[in-house]
């Protein structure tokens, strides 16, 4: 018991000190990077690892009679949790959201440390010895707290009731509801029912099984597998349709959509909203092909109200590109993020 | 059959022997004059990498970047018609980025992946602000950055060899004893002073903008290029995401740049003239109102972005002079610029790429201090064969694939030359549409959410146009010209700076069907155009922004001095409360 704490202590200083380096920027928080895709998965993981460290280590301590307060413990543990979205999850995600994430951790503590009655007691001990004042110490610590919280409470409603210019909040729908049908260049596609024709077998012949097979692999690099390189001049078929709509993507799309389709391109950085990262699970993952159809060809001014179509400057594409120039992208776009489109059974 | 082997064999050593030397001779001079330069020292080629790195890069290579580098390395890949700068040609084995001297392979290691010690390393690890080249870091490993280095190198550089101790040389600037000069006032004057000596400023131009020279320059492939602008350290290419570092202008001012005109100046300065030249380049860059590096947004390594641009009240007439207190404290807002590539012409090189915009406004008018920087004044020559109103008209969007020749890069420079301008849209009746809904920001949505645009051309004219919608001509509004006011526009060194005024608009005087009415503490959808008429911008090929906000800060109300004294007032008395409450509680009593 006692050696598997002392592990468990170790793995809390460790953890502590690596958090501490990327606090005071002497470790970059991409050192140990979160793997797009992964990432919540990985944050759960990590932080269970942290709480196992300070089990261990609060083990370790109240051993060596030097034990922490279960009021500081509570209070210290949720200051690790808000420096650890803040500063340990890159890229960084903004306050709001990490408000927001706080108040859950609050929560959570507080339903631990009043787990049962006589943790309850010992949690607002502190709290209570410091509103009686009984000593000296908490008697001068009773003050400032009467002097420092009108204060406090002052400065705070001034500065929010200040006249302020920031951006208002706009909230969109980034996958709005489809038409059930679009008609582009003339011809009407029924969403539910229309195929990527090039998605094809060497023999010609609409096959998503073997499509599937020959898309890059997941995982960091999402590199393409050994035997199927769309470079290759033997190619046949899907591959070659891939080739031919990385062509078309690295003469049109990339310039918002990145190299690496994950929404950082050349011209990315002026607009709002920023373009769709496809390598995100949440985007082309999530979505069937013929809807990503309908959002190539039909672009921002298509988008239905709750989807900002003033604001996007995603092209209606059937301006610029033929239907299957428009089809071999989308193919060229599942492969290389290495996704399969969903379907719709 | 043995023998003639052997001949051959021989033959061939002597050709190689003798290329050596003619290689070798073609070096010396550049030595010979002083040997090492400053700050240098003799370093060593770095092992080969092995053949399964080279076959895992070369995986990777057919993944990633064969997309613009080409499956040759010439940086043809499909991608390259359309970008400028294009992408790198591997075969010749230039490379722009390097701790090594001028003419040198760039340090290359596939096994030491170390920041500052793997010049090709770091620049796939950090991407070329400016280029289409990202950063690939988290996206590939590190193990993968080396491979495809491994491939690029061994492959791909066809005219040299990372290999050939024969005939390739590094000379390293050893950047780990070379501490920066604390940049102090002294070592900047002196910077100043130093970049006319040098004439750095024959093509960085007096302010340092990049507009000396702008359009004679070429580069190895002869294609056009222009000099860095210093008061943009984000879209240095050697920057490697940290823009406010003088150690990387410190290396590339003793490097110089290959393939391109910036030499190495490793011969004519010293160490100590290098830092203070470095630290002068780094103060010009952009800053704060506090003098502060601006925040970096780290998802775009361009500065972050304010949405909203504040506007501050004046009382009496608007100044028209820059250095007026009120114009000073005016917050400034950095608006980042895109290509228009949403419809025909697609413009998908912008040489506009951010505007800093300044605001002020009195009981009447408001006015935009636009600033942004354009390497050349242009005024189009004669009259331009369109009217003003006419928004379809005939420019031409780049072929995606036409070969070197025929490619962006390669029009650079011989552009017909068009109106530089700037234009402020906003729309009309936005108070009618709920928020957050906004006419279609290029041009408007239709007849009945049209917009509001002013447009400056660099010929002194000042336009209005009711625009409703990104195909439809635009429509002049009656009068509303008289309105209108260019208080300055100016060009010099590399910068316009355009300040514009309008009316806020009333009922009374203006057209509540075609103007924008302006109105205290609202937000007022703003969208900024610009065109680079050396970039043959007209029309629709033109840099737009995203949509800002127009913010007339309103005078503070009385309500922000009382209620937090109340609100303080009350927790003094819930505190009370509280200490009675417990005090009681002890004694045994209720309340």
């Amino acid at each position: 018991m006692k050696a598997l704490m002392s592990l468990g202590a170790l793995v809390g200083i460790v953890g502590l000190l690596l958090l501490a380096g990327m606090i005071f920027d002497i470790i970059p928080s991409n050192t140990i990077r979160l793997v797009e895709g992964y990432m919540p998965m990985q944050m759960l993981f990590e932080v269970g690892c942290y709480v196992l460290g300070f089990t261990g280590l609060s083990y370790m301590l109240n051993a060596m009679g030097m034990g922490i307060p279960r009021f500081w413990q509570g209070i210290g543990f949720w200051i690790f949790f808000l420096l650890y979205i803040k500063y340990r999850v890159y890229p960084p995600i903004p306050f709001s959201v990490r408000a927001m994430y706080g108040t859950v951790g609050l929560v959570a503590v507080l339903m631990w440390v009043s787990a049962n009655e006589e943790d309850w007691k010992k949690f607002k001990q502190p709290i209570l010895n410091v509103l009686d004042a009984q000593t000296g110490f908490n008697k001068v610590l009773r003050y400032v707290y009467l002097i420092a919280l009108p204060i406090l409470t002052w400065g705070f409603s001034y500065n929010v009731m200040m006249p302020k210019s920031e951006e208002p909040i706009e909230l969109r729908t980034v996958h709005p509801a489809p038409p059930a049908s679009t008609k582009v260049h003339g011809k009407t596609y029924v969403l539910q029912t229309s195929l990527n024709p090039y998605r094809v077998n060497p023999e010609g012949k609409y096959d998503q099984e073997y499509s599937n097979s020959l898309i890059v692999e997941q995982g960091m690099g999402r590199l393409m597998k050994p035997n199927a390189n769309p470079w290759d001049e033997k190619a046949e078929g899907y591959l070659k349709y891939v080739r031919e709509g990385g062509e078309i993507f690295f003469q049109n799309c990339h310039f918002c959509h990145g190299d690496n389709l994950n929404g950082r391109g050349l011209h990315a950085f002026a607009f709002n909203p920023i373009p769709a990262n496809f390598t995100d699970p949440g985007t082309i993952a999530q979505l069937q092909e013929t809807f990503i159809f309908w959002r190539v060809a039909k672009g921002g001014m298509g988008l239905p109200n709750e989807g900002f179509p003033w604001a996007s400057v995603m092209p209606p594409w059937e301006q610029h590109l033929t239907v299957d120039e428009m089809w071999k992208v989308i193919l060229f776009e599942y492969w290389h993020t290495g996704y399969y489109p969903r379907t719709w059974d | 059959m043995q023998n003639s082997g052997t001949q051959k064999a021989g033959l061939t050593l002597s050709i190689a022997f003798g290329a050596a030397l003619i290689i070798a001779g073609m070096e010396i001079p550049a030595f010979a004059q002083g040997g090492i330069p400053e700050g240098f020292k003799k370093g060593e080629l770095a092992a080969p990498p092995s053949a399964e790195m080279i076959e895992a890069g070369k995986r990777v290579y057919f993944t990633k970047c064969v997309w613009c580098h080409g499956v040759d390395g010439a940086g043809d890949g499909p991608g390259a018609d359309r970008l400028w700068p294009r992408p790198r040609n591997f075969n010749q084995g230039t490379f722009k980025i390097r701790h090594t001297a001028s003419g040198e392979l760039p340090l290359f290691d596939a096994k030491k992946p170390i920041r500052g010690q793997n010049d090709l390393f770091d620049t796939v690890t950090h991407g070329l602000p400016g280029s289409a080249m990202p950063p690939w870091e988290g996206i590939l490993t590190e193990e993968q950055r080396l491979q495809v280095l491994a491939f690029v190198t061994t492959q791909l550089v066809k005219d040299r060899s990372f290999t050939d101790k024969q005939s390739e040389t590094q000379t390293i600037l050893n950047m780990a004893e070379l501490k920066p000069k604390p940049a102090t006032e002294e070592s900047i004057k002196r910077g100043s002073e130093l970049i006319v000596e040098k004439k750095c400023i024959e093509c960085h131009g007096l302010e340092g903008r990049g507009d000396g020279n702008a359009f004679n320059l070429k580069d190895d492939w002869g294609f056009s290029i222009q000099p860095a602008n210093w008061h943009k350290c984000w879209n240095f290419r050697g920057s490697r995401q940290d823009p406010y570092s003088v150690v990387n202008i410190f290396r590339t001012f003793s490097t110089g740049i290959n393939g391109t005109p910036m030499p190495s100046f490793a011969d004519n300065t010293t160490i100590d003239e290098r830092w203070d030249i470095a630290n002068f380049v780094n103060s010009l860059c952009e800053r704060d109102e506090e003098g502060k590096p601006l925040p970096i947004d780290p998802l775009t390594d361009k500065p972050k972005i304010n949405f909203v641009i504040p506007s501050n009240m004046v009382e009496g007439e608007i100044p028209a002079d820059i250095e007026n207190e009120a114009w000073k404290n005016a917050p400034r807002r950095y608006v980042a610029m895109g290509g228009q590539i949403t419809h025909k012409p697609r413009n998908f090189v912008n040489r506009i790429d951010d505007i800093w915009v300044r605001s002020l406004y009195n009981d009447k008018s408001i006015a935009y201090l636009l600033e942004w920087d354009d390497r050349t004044k242009s005024v189009a020559e004669g009259k331009l064969p369109w009217a003003p109103t006419e928004v379809n008209i005939d420019i031409q969007e780049q072929e995606p694939s036409t070969g070197e020749g025929g490619s962006i890069a390669a029009k650079q420079n011989n552009y017909p030359v068009y109106n530089d301008a700037i234009a402020i849209e906003t729309p009309v009746k936005w108070k009618e549409l709920p928020a957050p809904i906004k006419p279609r920001y290029l041009f408007g949505t239709n007849e009945q959410f049209p917009v509001d645009i002013v447009k400056w051309e660099a010929d002194g004219s000042i336009r209005a146009f009711k625009g409703t919608g990104w195909d439809k001509d635009f429509e002049e509004r009656d009068n509303y010209e008289e309105h209108l006011k260019v208080l300055k526009s100016e060009w010099k060194n590399g910068r316009w700076y355009v300040m514009i005024e309008r009316p806020l608009g009333n009922k009374k005087d203006q057209d509540y069907d075609e103007d924008t009415f302006f109105e205290v503490g609202q937000y007022i959808p703003t969208v900024f155009f610009a065109w680079d008429g050396h970039n043959g911008d007209a029309g629709r090929k033109m840099a737009v922004s995203a949509f800002y906000y127009t913010f007339m800060n309103p005078p503070i109300p009385q309500e922000t001095y009382i209620y937090p004294v109340v609100i303080a007032v009350g927790v003094v008395f819930l505190e009370g409360w509280v200490l009675t409450r417990r005090a009681n509680k002890k004694k045994g009593k209720t309340l």
